[in-house]
C-alpha cells in the first residue's frame, strides 16, 4: 500500500499512526448452544490512512460507516480482524495488554457522550487522576497539583476537584472528558464525536479549547464526525467513510472546493447552510434511499445503488480502487466529479469515460 | 387573521426545588401555509411552548396562563374533549425520536389505521387505504408490502416518514414539528426536509419548526423566533434574523457555528458560561451573564421585547443603542467579531 507516499508530499514531519488495510469483521451467529458463523458484519472493510505529528485528521460519514469502531480498533479496545496499525512506527495491531500499557499514554480517547463516559460514582479529581495513578505518574500530591492544573488548563476551576460530575453541566464534562485525555501527555488524542451531544455555542467553546490545546500541546488529533461543518473548521486532512471504506480523502481545503466522490458531493450539498438567501439558491443532491447494510453490502462499488453517477456493468461489478488526484487526493469513484459545484442533474448526465487519473492501490 | 396567534404565553412548573418559569411570556403568530422556526439552546423552553400549545403538559404540575387562539378558539381554555378533536385533526405534531414516538408492539398500518378511524367516520378498508396513500405520498418504497410492518424494521429516516403520514393523515391546517431530523444523518435530514416542504406546498399547511440548527431554519423558515431562557429575545423575518440580526445572543449564535462558507481558520466566537436555572434566572435581562456588551441597566431591568425603528415585525428585547448594533453587526457578517470574553 502506498500511503508512505501520500505523506511524503505533505510537509515532511514524521507519521505518528499508520493504518494499513485494517479490518474489523464481527461474526453473526445462529443457533444457542453450538454457535455457527453465518455471516459478519465489514464494519470496517480495509481501510488505509497515515496521521502526521501535529496534524488533525477528520473524519466524516453517516452512521454505520464505521468510523466510530475504526477509532475503538486504533486505541486496541476493539481488536482488529486484519490489517496494520503502526503507532511510531511500531506495529501494535498484535501487542499483549502488558506491552500495550506504555503505549495507552501516548493515545487517548475523548468520547461523545459526556453523561455515560464519566463514572457518576467518582470524583472529577479522581476521574482525571486515574490514569495518572495506573501509569504511577508521581505521588499523591504531585498527581493533585497535576490535576488541577489540568482542570485550569481546559477552563474548569481547579476547586470543583471535589465534586461529582452530575454537579456539572454538558460542556463541563465535556471539558472534564478532555483534561482526564490530556492528564498523561499523551501524543495522539481520537476524538470520537466529542461535539455532537452539544449545543452549538458549547459546542464552540469546546472546539476553540481543542484547537488552543493542539497548539500549546503539538497534540495530534484523530476527529471523527458527521458534522461536515465542525470537520471543516478543526482539520487539516478529511476522510470520508462509506460502509466501512474510504470514499475520498483529501486535504480540508481541496475535499470542500472539489470534491471528487459523488457521495462527498452529496453530504456536503446536503449540509443545511445558516444563510436563507444561500441555501435557497442552491439545488443540492438529494440521496434516495439510506445506507445498505454492512452484512450484505452492495457488490462493486458500496456506493452504487444509491449514486446518482451510477453505470451499470461498472459500478456494480468493479470495485473501484483508490484513484489518486494528486497532492494526496484520492477517492475511490470511477467516474469522479470534474468539478463542483453540481446539480443532481448535471452530475447524472455529465459522465466521461472512466477516470483519467491513476488507481494508486490494489 | 393569523392561523394560531399565541398571546402572552406562561408555563410554569411545580417543583421540590421550587417554580420552573419552563416558558415566561412567549407570544407569536403562525399564518396559514408558512413557517415558523424557533431556535434555541437545550431547556430554552422551545418544546414547551408548544406542548403547553398542544395541551400535552402534566396537569397535576403545570400552571399555565395565556392564550393561544387557533382560528378564533382558545386552546388553552377550552374543555379537553374539543381540544381532542382538534390534535390529530387540525394540528398534527411531529417529534424528535421517530422510534420513541412509535408503539413497538404495532404494526404501522395498524397504527396510521387507529389515527384516521378516530378522526373520521370510514371504514376499516377505507383508512387502509388512506394509509397507503399516505405512505406512498411520504416515498416509502413498496408501501403495499411495508405497511404490515413494524416500526423496528425501518430505518431512521424511514421512521420519520412514517410519523409525517401519521401527521398528515387528516389534512392538518397546522403542523408542529419539534426536531424533526435531529436524530438523522445529513443526507436523510435532507431527505425529509425536502419531503416538508413538498407537502406544505400540497395540502398548504402552516409549520411550526422546532430546532436548535440554524442551518435548517435558515433553508426552511418564513419567520423566526430566537428564544433565551424562557422568552422571545428576538422575532422577524428569516432575512432579518440572518442579515440584520440586533440581540448579542442570536449574534453568539450565529457566530459559534462553524459553516461551510467562511473561513475555518478563523476562531469560533464563543458565548461563556452555560444557560441559566429557570428556578432563578438572573435579574434584568436574562442574558446579561454571559454577554459581552453588558451595561450598567442591563444587570437591575428587563428589556422590554420591542419593535426596531424602521423594521416593521423585527422585535428585540436589548438595551443596546442603535448604532453600536449595527457595527457588531457588520463585524459578525463580515467574521472579525471581536471575541466574548
Amino acid at each position: 500500500m502506498s500511503e508512505r507516499e501520500l505523506s511524503s508530499n505533505g510537509s515532511g514531519s514524521g507519521e505518528l499512526l499508520v493504518v494499513e488495510e485494517l479490518e474489523k469483521h464481527f461474526p453473526v451467529t445462529r443457533g444457542i448452544i453450538f454457535q455457527r458463523q453465518v455471516a459478519s458484519v465489514k464494519a470496517v472493510d480495509g481501510v488505509s490512512f497515515t496521521v502526521r505529528e501535529g496534524e488533525t485528521l477528520g473524519v466524516v460519514g453517516e452512521s454505520g460507516c464505521g468510523k466510530s469502531t475504526m477509532a475503538r480498533c486504533i486505541m486496541r479496545l476493539l481488536d482488529p480482524t486484519g490489517g496494520k496499525i503502526l503507532f511510531e512506527g511500531r506495529d501494535i495491531t498484535r501487542l499483549s495488554r502488558a506491552a500495550m500499557r506504555p503505549i495507552r499514554r501516548q493515545m487517548m480517547m475523548i468520547f461523545q457522550d459526556p453523561y455515560a463516559s464519566l463514572n457518576p460514582r467518582k470524583r472529577v479529581g479522581f476521574i482525571v487522576a486515574e490514569a495518572l495513578e495506573v501509569h504511577r505518574m508521581g505521588t499523591d500530591a504531585e498527581i493533585k497539583r497535576r490535576v488541577q492544573e489540568l482542570l485550569e488548563v481546559v477552563g474548569l476551576n481547579p476547586e470543583h476537584y471535589n465534586r461529582f460530575p452530575h454537579e456539572f453541566s454538558g460542556g463541563q464534562r465535556q471539558r472534564i472528558g478532555v483534561a482526564r485525555a490530556l492528564a498523561v501527555n499523551p501524543k495522539l488524542i481520537v476524538c470520537d464525536e466529542p461535539v455532537s451531544a452539544l449545543d452549538v455555542s458549547v459546542q464552540a467553546q469546546i472546539l476553540n479549547l481543542l484547537k488552543d490545546l493542539q497548539k500549546e500541546f503539538g497534540l495530534t488529533y484523530v476527529f471523527i464526525a458527521h458534522d461536515l461543518n465542525v470537520v471543516r473548521h478543526i482539520s487539516d486532512r478529511v476522510l470520508v467513510m462509506y460502509l466501512g471504506k474510504i470514499a475520498e480523502v483529501a486535504q480540508r481545503d481541496t475535499l470542500y472546493a472539489e470534491p471528487k466522490h459523488p457521495y462527498t458531493g452529496a453530504l456536503l450539498s446536503a449540509v443545511p447552510i445558516p444563510d436563507p438567501e444561500l441555501g435557497r439558491a442552491r439545488r443540492g443532491v438529494v440521496l434516495e434511499g439510506d445506507v445498505p447494510s454492512p452484512i450484505n453490502p452492495p457488490s462493486g462499488c458500496r456506493f452504487h445503488p444509491r449514486c446518482p453517477r451510477f453505470r451499470e456493468g461498472h459500478c456494480d461489478i468493479e470495485d473501484p480502487p483508490l484513484y489518486s488526484f494528486g497532492d494526496g487526493h484520492r477517492a475511490a469513484c470511477h467516474y469522479p466529479l470534474e468539478r463542483w459545484p453540481m446539480t443532481a442533474d448535471e452530475m447524472r448526465t455529465a459522465q466521461s469515460g472512466p477516470s483519467a487519473a491513476e488507481p494508486v492501490s490494489r | 387573521m393569523a392561523l394560531l396567534d399565541v398571546k402572552d404565553l406562561r408555563t410554569h412548573f411545580k417543583t421540590d426545588d421550587g417554580i420552573v418559569k419552563a416558558v415566561d411570556g412567549v407570544s407569536f403568530t403562525v399564518e396559514k401555509g408558512q413557517t415558523l422556526g424557533i431556535v434555541g439552546e437545550s431547556g430554552c423552553g422551545k418544546s414547551v411552548t408548544n406542548l403547553t400549545i398542544m395541551g400535552l403538559n402534566p396537569k397535576r404540575t403545570a400552571i399555565i396562563s395565556g392564550e393561544a387562539i387557533f382560528k378564533g378558539e382558545d386552546l388553552l381554555s377550552m374543555p379537553s374533549k374539543r381540544l381532542r378533536d382538534i390534535r390529530g385533526n387540525d394540528i398534527a405534531m411531529i417529534f424528535q425520536d421517530p422510534m420513541t414516538s412509535l408503539n413497538p408492539v404495532h404494526s404501522i398500518g395498524k397504527q396510521l389505521v387507529e389515527a384516521i378511524m378516530l378522526h373520521r367516520d370510514v371504514t376499516k378498508k377505507q383508512a387502509r387505504a388512506r394509509a397507503l396513500e399516505l405512505l406512498k405520498a411520504v416515498g416509502i418504497p413498496r408501501a403495499e408490502r411495508r405497511i404490515d410492518d413494524y416500526p423496528h424494521q425501518f430505518s431512521g429516516g424511514m421512521r420519520q416518514r412514517v410519523m409525517i403520514a401519521m401527521a398528515l393523515i387528516n389534512d392538518p391546517d397546522l403542523l408542529i414539528a419539534d426536531e424533526p431530523t435531529t436524530a438523522l444523518d445529513v443526507t436523510t435530514q435532507a431527505q425529509i426536509l425536502a419531503l416538508m416542504k413538498r407537502l406544505q406546498q400540497e395540502f398548504d399547511s402552516a409549520i411550526i419548526m422546532i430546532t436548535h440548527d440554524l442551518g435548517v431554519v435558515a433553508e426552511t423558515a418564513d419567520d423566526v423566533i430566537v428564544m433565551y431562557a424562557a422568552q422571545v429575545v428576538e422575532r422577524g423575518s428569516v432575512h432579518e434574523i440572518f442579515n440584520s440580526p440586533h440581540h448579542p445572543y442570536t449574534w453568539g449564535l450565529l457566530g459559534s457555528l462553524p459553516r461551510l462558507d467562511d473561513d475555518p481558520e478563523h476562531r469560533l466566537v464563543q458565548i461563556p458560561g452555560q444557560p441559566p436555572s429557570l428556578l432563578r434566572p438572573p435579574q434584568g435581562c436574562r442574558f446579561h451573564p454571559r454577554c459581552p456588551y453588558v451595561m450598567e441597566i442591563c444587570r437591575t431591568t428587563q428589556p422590554e421585547l420591542e419593535e426596531i425603528p424602521g423594521e416593521p415585525g423585527h422585535l428585540q428585547r436589548c438595551h443596546l443603542d442603535e448604532d453600536t448594533k449595527r457595527r457588531e453587526v457588520e463585524k459578525l457578517l463580515s467574521g472579525t467579531m471581536a471575541e466574548a470574553s
